[in-house]
């Protein structure tokens, strides 16, 4: 999800690209470099792009067993970029693609993927909460599906409850007290961190925007700056500062942040969604899709592997991966499930996350508030 | 010292070249040349949109920040440059003179450190200084306050950071023009009434200037394209050229604008260059050899 | 300074370098003006000794006096000696005026006082005045040389040491730069400490030479001494090519009598100063220099001491013709050099009598 449009940004996710080949490598990934291919032997073979997690072989392997298909995988490591890449013509060369919901959307309309009918997936979608129920809106364009979404979470902040209350953060305010002067996280994550900014200055970021908003947007940010202690790329780096307290928030992450350390006993580090102000909700949900490219010579099997990949067996298995843990949208899944897997995921919390959240989309002005995100960075120091 | 001048005009060796010469130019040149293209052309819903026009260098000319983090970029370039060189004179020189039976071990030692990955080791950096790091807890300790030091995240981290990932690159360089200087020029100083001191400002010290010049403008150069350490270390909040440079690709998407200013340092860099170059040229011209 | 007392008294230094002893008991005293020339093989010590005087290594036992100081624990920067270095060791980086004037700016002398002695120097060493500015790069060998030579001599100092400044250049210049430290010498009256591996070129230049071998000093004397009265084989053979023959002396009161297989004699007795010192009766090498010994071919030519054999090859070297000359009873060939000329006096297989001067020959120890 994070890695939504931040590529290398989102180091403790890439950081593995980094350590494998240095930049030279991160950089081919960046540009799209197709590596990952392999050699086809068996009857099908399949081209998939999708973010990492997706290609675990836990998850893959079965598919291709059952189905005498090869799988060549291609990781994405910015949405931007993989959308970039398959709209300049790749999309011919895949068959599958797994990316940020905002980014699959919009390739039905651009004739990127095909539509999905509802009524082919009705057995997936019977499966997941009624949230997600066919027609699932974020994911519809003139009442035609583009995907079928198959992983979400929530971003707002994320505290360490040893040293901060809960209710403190219901609301973004501490992130401007004094009193929290250099001991806020911000992560670099393109737009992530601008969201919730906006929308705690009471604008919603994800329709069109005039100069006195983006106004308003950049006073946020620049408050904002004034109490940062560090603006972090790598995951461990902010985990590491939340966990001894040097970070009382981490700014601009959520669910992703938390999962892992859940995982390892943590319960005490929590990602919430401040309260909505003003009418305005404050938490953002974000979601990954999964969807079939226009013009694929095996229809049939790519639409299987989209089943394939919503089934609650590999929901459950995707939900659960070495970096980060996320929610699914199926309800199946959730009996599969342990307790202690419910609770790392904050299961119990997720409708009230939901309920208080707009779903993330690609902002129309999303290019001015990155740079107004650098400038006022530039000038924070 | 006069081994050195290879003539532009030996056909041999021009001919002998061209294959090699022929593969840079068409690997730094055409990608140069694309990158300057893609600066003339505009951006839409991530896109390039071929338009032309010369918007991104009106944007790079009109912003004040991207010029601000150059200017912080060169400074902190500068600094480096000045720490990594004022460190490695005194290393080299012992490893030169003082450390002939160990020499070798730590020339070892200094090659492993520079092997090992830049990432892990600016992440070792973090442990160590961190509020709660090894650092403090030895410091508390001994008997000072809690974080008696707080120097992560902020640009003094960050020259830290980049000393100590390109400090090899001076020490070597200064090392092996030291290494070059024929000892016998030392004890003709000592002969000729020099201390110690003196002969190492009067002699080793100017003979080892390719080696500092070299060291430097390598130095420089790879400071130019730091991001690890500014944004580890440096906790992000200041970053330098190409954390801007791979934000503007990355995370806003806007080719245009990355090439502009990855030219912009392109620029700085060949300057630099070829400022270094002319002064060694000049330097050694005065002395009749090239 | 006093004539008697030695500007260098070095006595019996030892020097090792881990368990490599480099110099074993080594004296020797340089007096006042004195140009004295350490010579041996490569390794023989030579370098080690110069760079004891040089201060730039410590010696391991013995002691060293030079200018009547104690120079043991004394840095190099403070000893009244100045070295030219076999690579001459210039300044790249600074002008020939720099060079020549680095001792006197140590010295902190007056500008003026540099300028002048710096002058003065090159004038003395016949270097342009134009090629003050210029950088050692820029000049000929024998130049560099010459700016060597004056950069060591400028803060006039009481020893100047050469470490084989010449061994590098070739025949014709060598020569020139040899008479001109010759003549150097004479004009500054410094003593001079001279390492060469050139026997010739010592006995050109020095008032007395040191011949060293494996760390030992073997002979020190006159130039005519250790040519016409080397103590041993070693020191003999060091110079040119000479006639060795095995001999029993024996020494009866205020005299020596030889006999060797080959060789007669009228009456084969040498006075006691025709004998290496501390020569003992018993077998001995006895010494004619090959100069020395008269060929003929008819038997008539008498000399006090003959050998008589076959030519076995001759060469003509020009101003000499060199004869080999093969003698029944004596294992090697006897060298023979006779005056040049267009008509050599014998042939290949020839038989020819080789006589010469009883006064000529010395007995020496046998090694």
């Amino acid at each position: 999800m994070k890695k939504l449009m931040n590529g290398m940004a989102g180091m403790g996710v890439d950081r593995r690209t980094v350590l494998k080949g240095g930049t030279a490598a991160a950089a081919t990934a960046a540009f799209g470099g197709g590596f990952g291919m392999r050699p086809a032997s068996a009857a099908t073979s399949m081209r998939y792009m999708c973010w990492e997690g997706y290609d675990k072989e836990s998850i893959i392997g079965p598919f291709e067993k059952a189905n005498d298909a090869e799988l060549s995988i291609d990781l994405i490591t910015d949405s931007a970029g993989g959308f970039a890449k398959l709209a300049a013509g790749g999309y011919r060369d895949f068959d599958v693609v797994s990316s940020d919901s905002p980014w699959i959307a919009r390739m039905g309309p651009a004739g990127i993927c095909e539509y999905l009918d509802d009524e082919e997936f009705a057995d997936a979608y019977a499966s997941f909460y009624p949230q997600f129920r066919a027609p699932f809106a974020p994911l519809q364009f003139e009442g035609k599906a583009t995907g079928l979404p198959t992983r979400w979470g929530w971003v707002g902040p994320t505290v360490n409850t040893k040293f901060d209350k809960l209710e403190t953060w219901s609301s973004y305010d501490p992130c401007f007290d004094p009193a929290y002067k250099d001991k806020i996280c911000v992560l670099d994550w393109g737009d992530w961190p601008i969201m919730p900014m906006a929308l705690h200055a009471g604008i919603n970021p994800y329709k069109e925007l005039d100069d006195a908003e983006l106004k308003e947007i950049r006073k946020v940010l620049r408050a904002l700056f004034k109490n940062t202690r560090a603006l972090v790329g790598d995951l461990s780096v902010a985990q590491k500062g939340l966990m001894d307290g040097s970070f009382r928030a981490l700014i601009g992450g959520g669910t992703y942040c938390t999962s892992a350390l859940r995982k390892d006993g943590n319960d005490h580090i929590m990602s919430i969604v401040p309260e909505p102000k003003d009418g305005l909700n404050q938490g953002i949900i974000w979601m990954e899709a999964t969807g079939v490219l226009k013009g694929t010579d095996n229809p049939d099997l790519a639409k299987d592997l989209v089943r394939h990949m919503v089934s609650p067996e590999v929901s459950v298995d995707l939900a659960w991966t070495e970096a980060t843990c996320n929610l699914v949208p199926s309800q199946d899944a959730e009996d599969l499930f342990s307790d202690e897997q419910k609770s790392v995921l904050q299961m119990d919390y997720m409708w009230e996350a939901w309920d208080k959240s707009q779903f993330h989309d690609i902002a129309p002005n999303v290019d001015e508030m990155l740079a107004i995100f650098q400038e006022e960075l530039a000038a924070a120091n | 010292m006069a081994d050195q001048r290879k003539s532009w005009r030996d056909r041999g060796l021009m001919l002998a070249t061209l294959p090699v010469s022929a593969l840079m130019l068409f690997f730094f040149l055409v990608p140069l040349g694309l990158t300057a293209a893609l600066s003339f052309q505009s951006t839409k819903y991530y896109r390039v949109v071929w338009s032309w026009d010369t918007g991104t260098w009106i944007d790079v000319f009109t912003h004040g920040h991207y010029w601000s983090i150059m200017l912080q970029t060169i400074t902190m370039a500068l600094a480096c440059v000045a720490l990594c060189i004022i460190i490695s004179l005194p290393v080299a020189y012992a490893l030169v003179n003082r450390m002939r039976s160990v020499e070798n071990h730590v020339k070892v030692l200094i090659v492993f450190a520079f092997l090992t990955d830049a990432v892990l080791k600016t992440f070792g950096w973090v442990l160590f200084l961190d509020r709660t790091g090894v650092m403090n807890g030895m410091l508390e300790t001994i008997g000072f306050g809690p974080a008696a030091t707080d120097i992560l995240f902020n640009p003094g981290a960050t020259l830290l950071g980049m000393v100590y990932n390109l400090l090899p690159y001076t020490i070597f360089t200064i090392y092996l023009s030291l290494a070059r200087i024929d000892r016998d020029l030392v004890l003709a100083a000592y002969d000729a009434g020099a201390s110690r001191l003196r002969t190492f400002w009067e002699v080793t010290l100017p003979l080892s200037r390719p080696g500092v010049i070299a060291g430097g403008v390598l130095v420089f150069v790879l400071s130019l394209g730091v991001f690890l350490e500014s944004k580890v270390m440096g906790g992000g909040t200041s970053p330098m050229a190409a954390e801007l440079i791979r934000q503007t690709f990355e995370t806003r998407v806007n080719w245009p604008l990355g090439a502009a200013l990855t030219l912009v340092v392109i620029a700085i860099g060949v300057l630099t260059l070829g400022g270094a170059g002319a002064l060694f040229l000049h330097l050694n011209s005065r002395k009749g050899t090239a | 300074m006093n004539e008697k007392t030695p500007i260098i008294d070095a006595r019996s230094i030892d020097k090792f370098y881990g368990g490599y002893q480099a110099l074993k008991q080594v004296s020797l005293s340089v007096h006042a003006g004195e140009f004295v020339a350490l010579v041996g093989p490569s390794g023989c010590g030579k370098t080690s000794l110069l760079k004891i005087l040089a201060g730039f290594e410590d010696l391991s036992g013995g002691s060293l006096t030079i200018d009547g100081h104690d120079m043991v624990g004394v840095p190099s920067s403070a000893r009244p000696t100045r070295m030219v270095f076999q690579k001459l060791a210039l300044f790249p980086h600074r002008t020939v005026h720099q060079n020549i004037a680095f001792p006197l700016k140590l010295a902190r002398r007056p500008k003026e006082e540099i300028d002048r002695r710096v002058g003065e120097m090159m004038e003395l060493m016949h270097l342009r005045a134009a090629y003050a500015t210029r950088y050692p790069a820029q000049l000929s060998g024998g130049e560099q040389q010459r700016v060597a030579l004056a950069r060591s001599m400028v803060s006039q100092p009481s020893v100047l040491l050469l470490d084989e400044p010449l061994s590098a250049l070739d025949v014709k210049l060598k020569k020139s730069l040899q008479a001109e430290i010759k003549r150097l010498h004479r004009t500054v009256g410094t003593s001079f400490v001279h390492v060469t591996h050139d026997l010739e070129e010592a006995m050109m230049l020095a008032d007395r030479i040191c011949v060293m071998r494996a760390g030992r000093i073997l002979q020190t004397g006159a130039p005519s001494d250790i040519y016409f009265r080397p103590v041993n084989g070693f020191v003999a053979g060091f110079i040119g090519e000479t006639n060795l023959l095995p001999t029993r002396i024996e020494r009866p009161a205020g005299g020596l009598r030889f006999e060797a297989p080959g060789l007669s004699c009228a009456e084969p007795v040498l006075g006691t100063d025709q004998a290496a010192e501390g020569l003992e009766a018993g077998e001995a090498a006895l010494m004619i220099r090959p100069e020395m010994i008269v060929l003929s071919k008819n038997a008539a030519d008498d000399g006090e001491c003959v050998m008589e054999g076959r030519v076995e090859e001759f060469f003509i070297k020009g101003a000499s013709i060199q004869y080999r000359v093969n003698v029944p009873g004596v294992e090697a060939a006897v060298v023979a050099e006779v005056p040049g000329t267009s008509q050599p006096p014998a042939d290949v297989g020839d038989n020819v009598r080789l006589s010469f001067a009883r006064a000529d020959l010395f007995v020496l120890h046998r090694d």
